[in-house]
């Protein structure tokens, strides 16, 4: 796989060397860039490998005739229509709950003048690294029947299985990543408009509804969309909380690890594909359409910020709800040194001894390594396809922005069955060994290609978000700028671009480290003896009811995380010359660019041919 | 210049899908190596594992992976298996890969010393553990509602139980199963068993996923009882969560096997075949109690540890495994239909 790991050095090195030779060089040819060729060629060949075609090959076995009958049996059975309905159900009401979470604490941050701002915003991006089942087992722990809080404190034996616990474990996960959106948003808007809003006599109560609001709304609907499906294709909090409430992804889980069924175990999955993609062309179609541009100019002055009666109500909520994102976390780490955690409190270091110097040491290192080679490469490779997607193909980039996309919209049960059709076997073309067998015991080192390129595709979103919304921000003709001093795209992408984009490049880069890390229902297909990965053996721990092991995998996996993501800032920060804008911490994704140029509309980027 | 993106974005999509013809992956490393597709707990997969390699010298590696995930795993590449041996795990898991021809038959004189209802009859799996299904109960949660711990599975119905008792969900669960396979026999027929169950569904809070949460459900305290195997149950004792009680029904209960088997098509089938004659000697059996697992061993001169139970006091029913294993889509569909959807009180 030479190909693979080449691909992302490939637009910024290789390509330059053949064409930055500047005007002296010949005559250029615009048109045909050779490093914009080769950016979409590796692009195409890393997302048709690692998502095209192991996908497809999970079709062509939903297709035969054994898949036509599950097809029959999904639509026919109310079982599983009740099913169906739980997985919407599920979605819709953490997409709400997130949502208010997330608009709770960004409205904090930028409208209120409260103390520990920072300390709020610190504690509401903790949840971006929750290994699977952490929270789920914690509020269990917490708040189950028998739960530290529900029944030692309230004394009420409250039964947090199902539709509520779920959607309470699935909001805290996800919120952190619109929220963030959200800030970024808000954080932008232009005051000037309320101070006119106010001259002409409105209320802050009117201002928010008229003005502020439908500003918003593209960032409401499309963290709304993304809370849905992140809802619907998560795995592990449906089999801890899950209780008699039935989603589909559980569902799928089962037909395969208990029916031994993986023909309706794939057309399960396959059917949650599809509200996941609608509710991308929705985003697509419905919602970049009404993008209402909050920056117009510089901003003037600051916002009012908000110390009335109302505002502390409000404060007292995201204060409250911080407060639980702490006792949670607080229980995962005191869980991993309690002999049973809830049950029995005794101190014990036997979790971690079991961990770092036990069976879980090797799964240690190879999550991590797996995890250094991949992210930076979900980094790079998704900051290069929102490039070309904003910059440079105005026409294919939404469909090349879709199938990137599909990288979280796909379960992960699919694509882990799809990996293993696709490259479990050599396979041949003419006869000749074109991709040589990638998973398994026997495959090339060891099975950890297919596992980097499923972590590849599966971190890629967060990166190719980020990148999109950094992009839209800066004017293209910072861009012309460069090509008429003689830059080519390359060395244009390389010297401007990339270091004013270098926040979006980060915060996916966060997000990719993360979400590498935590991956999980695709992983536990792809394991193999000489590549263990920790969320699979956080899964079996828990599956083996030994608690106080899964937390303390889950601190260990939270440390290395937290350190790798302060690794990498130091070194993208060593690496910048220019004293770009940081406003620090997370907020990057959209917070850190310059206000200072006026966005361009999707769809209407002006290209240089 | 876009036409030239189209048509290059074409042809990387149709390499990458036009490229279907597959040829098995041949083997790199060391070809004596037995890699193990392993269904018991993680500890004493490596202890098996290590005892094999000290015993034989064949190197051994395994993967630790549920029943479902390793017949999934095998059913997608039945042309070049991954794993040369799959150990642990119930014997419904093998049966279920006998039939999608992903076993091999091997018998050997060692296999055959072990009791013909803990072997598969043509040799595909071979039992190397028995684990029986028991009560699993919460002392301070009995004491607090006053129930006693039950010694009949009648005793699970009576009102005092009203959400106290948590099982697995057949579909999702092995263990679950065999207690649904256990009940149908007990009752004399499927719609006897059937009905018991709908009765019981106003005691049970959940039905769980995984066959072990009841035990870990009950082991907190959010249920008096939960129906588990019950080694896992005298392990949560021993693990910390001492207020568990283990009891057994007195009309009879079930039991699984686990099994051992060689994968069709395996690498390795000489070292195959060595782990298969090593998992089911007393010596590697006795394995399991050291990292605690209590399941009782199939080998018939082998110690079963103290916390195994007992077949001199618990009565086990005749649980036919192959039955069981045929009955299982329709008996799951019918649980479905007719109780886990009914509406909870």
């Amino acid at each position: 796989m030479a190909l693979l790991s080449a691909s992302p050095s490939q637009p910024t090195q290789s390509a330059p060397m053949k064409t930055s030779r500047g005007p002296a060089g010949g005559p250029r040819r615009a048109r045909a860039n050779p490093s914009l060729v080769v950016s979409v060629a590796v692009v195409c060949l890393v997302l048709g490998l690692g998502l095209v075609f192991p996908v497809l090959q999970v079709l062509f076995t939903a297709m035969s005739p054994e898949g036509l009958d599950a097809v029959g049996d999904l639509v026919g059975s109310p079982v599983n229509q009740q099913v169906v309905v739980n997985t919407v159900v599920l979605g819709l009401s953490v997409a709400a709950v997130g949502l208010a979470l997330a608009f709770l604490f960004a409205f904090v941050q930028t409208r209120l003048d409260v103390p520990f701002k920072r300390t709020l915003h610190v504690i509401a991006i903790v949840p971006v690294v929750s290994p699977p089942f952490a929270l789920a087992t914690a509020l269990v722990v917490l708040f189950g029947r028998n739960g530290v809080i529900s029944q030692g404190i309230f004394g009420v034996p409250y039964d947090i299985y199902g539709l509520d616990g779920l959607t309470l474990a699935l909001a805290l996960s996800f919120f952190p990543v619109v929220y963030l959106t959200l800030l970024g948003m808000m954080q932008r808007l232009d005051p000037s408009l309320d101070e006119a809003a106010t001259s002409l006599g409105a209320g802050r109560g009117r201002i928010f509804r008229t003005v502020t609001l439908p500003m918003l709304l593209p960032g409401l609907a499309s963290g709304f969309l993304l809370l849905f499906v992140e809802a619907i294709a998560d795995l592990a909090n449906p089999l801890v909380l899950g209780g008699d409430f039935t989603v589909l992804s559980a569902r799928a889980y089962i037909a395969i690890t208990g029916d031994y069924d993986v023909v309706s175990g794939a057309v399960f999955s396959l059917s949650l594909l599809i509200p996941a993609i609608l509710v991308f062309l929705l985003q697509r179609y419905w919602v970049d359409r009404r993008k209402v541009f909050s920056v117009t100019g510089k901003p003037t002055g600051r916002p009012h910020l908000s110390r009335s009666a109302v505002a502390w109500v409000v404060y007292a909520l995201a204060v409250a709800v911080a407060l639980l994102i702490v006792v949670i976390y607080a229980t995962i780490v005191w869980g991993a040194f309690s002999a049973v955690p809830g049950v029995n409190n005794a101190f014990t270091l036997s979790h971690f001894e079991f961990v770092l110097f036990g069976i879980g040491s090797e799964a240690m290192i190879d999550t991590t390594v797996m995890a250094l080679v991949a992210a930076p490469l979900a980094g790079l490779v998704g900051v290069v396809v929102a490039y070309l997607v904003v910059r440079k193909l105005p026409r294919t980039g939404p469909a090349l922005d879709f199938v990137a996309m599909l990288g979280i919209a796909v379960p992960g049960t699919v694509l882990g069955i799809g990996f293993v059709l696709a490259y479990r076997a050599e396979n041949l073309f003419g006869g000749v060994t074109v991709i040589p067998s990638l998973v398994g015991g026997a495959a090339v080192l060891g099975g950890s290609v297919g596992i980097v390129m499923v972590l590849l595709v599966r971190s890629m979103p967060a990166a190719v978000r980020a990148g999109v919304s950094s992009l839209h921000q800066i004017h293209p003709s910072i861009d012309e700028a460069s090509a008429s001093l003689g830059a080519d795209d390359a060395t244009t992408f390389r010297r401007i671009t990339l270091p004013l984009i270098r926040p979006a490049l980060m915060a996916g880069l966060t997000f990719a480290i993360a979400r590498s890390m935590t991956t999980l229902s695709p992983i536990v297909f792809l394991t193999t003896p000489d590549t263990k990965i920790m969320t699979s053996q956080i899964l079996a721990e828990v599956d083996g009811g030994r608690f106080g092991n899964a937390f303390a995998y889950c601190c260990v996996l939270m440390l290395i995380v937290l350190g790798l993501i302060g690794l990498v800032r130091l070194v993208v920060r060593d690496r910048s010359a220019r004293p770009a804008p940081t406003i620090g911490a997370l907020t990057t994704t959209a917070a850190a660019v310059p206000p200072t140029e006026t966005p361009v509309p999707v769809g209407a980027v002006p290209t240089k041919e | 210049m876009r036409k030239t993106m189209v048509v290059l974005a074409a042809l990387a999509l149709a390499a990458t899908t036009a490229a279907c013809s597959q040829r098995a992956a041949t083997g790199s490393g060391p070809s004596n190596e037995v890699i193990v597709a392993c269904g018991a707990a993680e500890d004493w997969c490596q202890t098996m594992t290590a005892a094999f390699t000290a015993k034989t010298g064949i190197p051994a590696k395994h993967v630790r992976l549920s029943s479902g995930e390793t017949v999934a795993r095998l059913g997608a590449s039945k042309e070049s298996p991954e794993f040369d041996v799959w150990h642990g795990g119930p014997a419904d898991g093998f049966e279920a890969a006998k039939g999608q021809g992903l076993l091999q038959s091997y018998t050997s004189d060692i296999t055959k010393k072990i009791p013909d209802k803990y072997r598969d009859a043509e040799g595909f799996w071979t039992g190397v553990y028995v684990g029986a299904l028991g009560f699993c109960s919460n002392r301070d949660v009995l004491a607090k509602t006053g129930l006693a711990a039950p010694t009949s599975w009648d005793e699970l119905l009576q009102p005092g139980y009203a959400k106290q008792l948590s099982v697995a969900h057949p579909a999702t669960s092995g263990t679950a199963y065999t207690t649904l396979f256990t009940l149908v026999k007990l009752k004399g027929s499927e719609d006897a068993g059937m009905e018991y169950f709908r009765s019981l569904n106003k005691s049970v809070l959940q039905y769980s996923k995984s066959g072990t949460a009841p035990g870990q459900l009950a082991g907190r305290g959010e249920v008096a009882t939960g129906v588990v195997f019950s080694h896992d149950c005298i392990k949560y004792q021993e693990e910390g969560s001492t207020s568990l009680q283990l009891t057994f029904p007195a009309e009879g209960t079930g039991y699984e096997v686990g099994g051992v088997a060689i994968i069709n098509k395996a690498r390795n089938l000489d070292g195959a075949k060595a782990y298969v004659d090593f998992a089911t000697t007393a010596e590697a059996q006795e394995l399991g109690p050291t990292v605690k697992s209590y399941q009782r061993p199939t080998a018939p001169d082998a110690k079963a540890p103290p916390q195994a139970f007992d077949p001199a006091a618990v009565k086990l029913i005749d649980y036919d495994i192959v039955a069981a294993g045929k009955a299982k889509k329709a008996l799951v569909q019918k649980f479905e239909a007719s109780v886990a959807t009914a509406p909870k009180e």
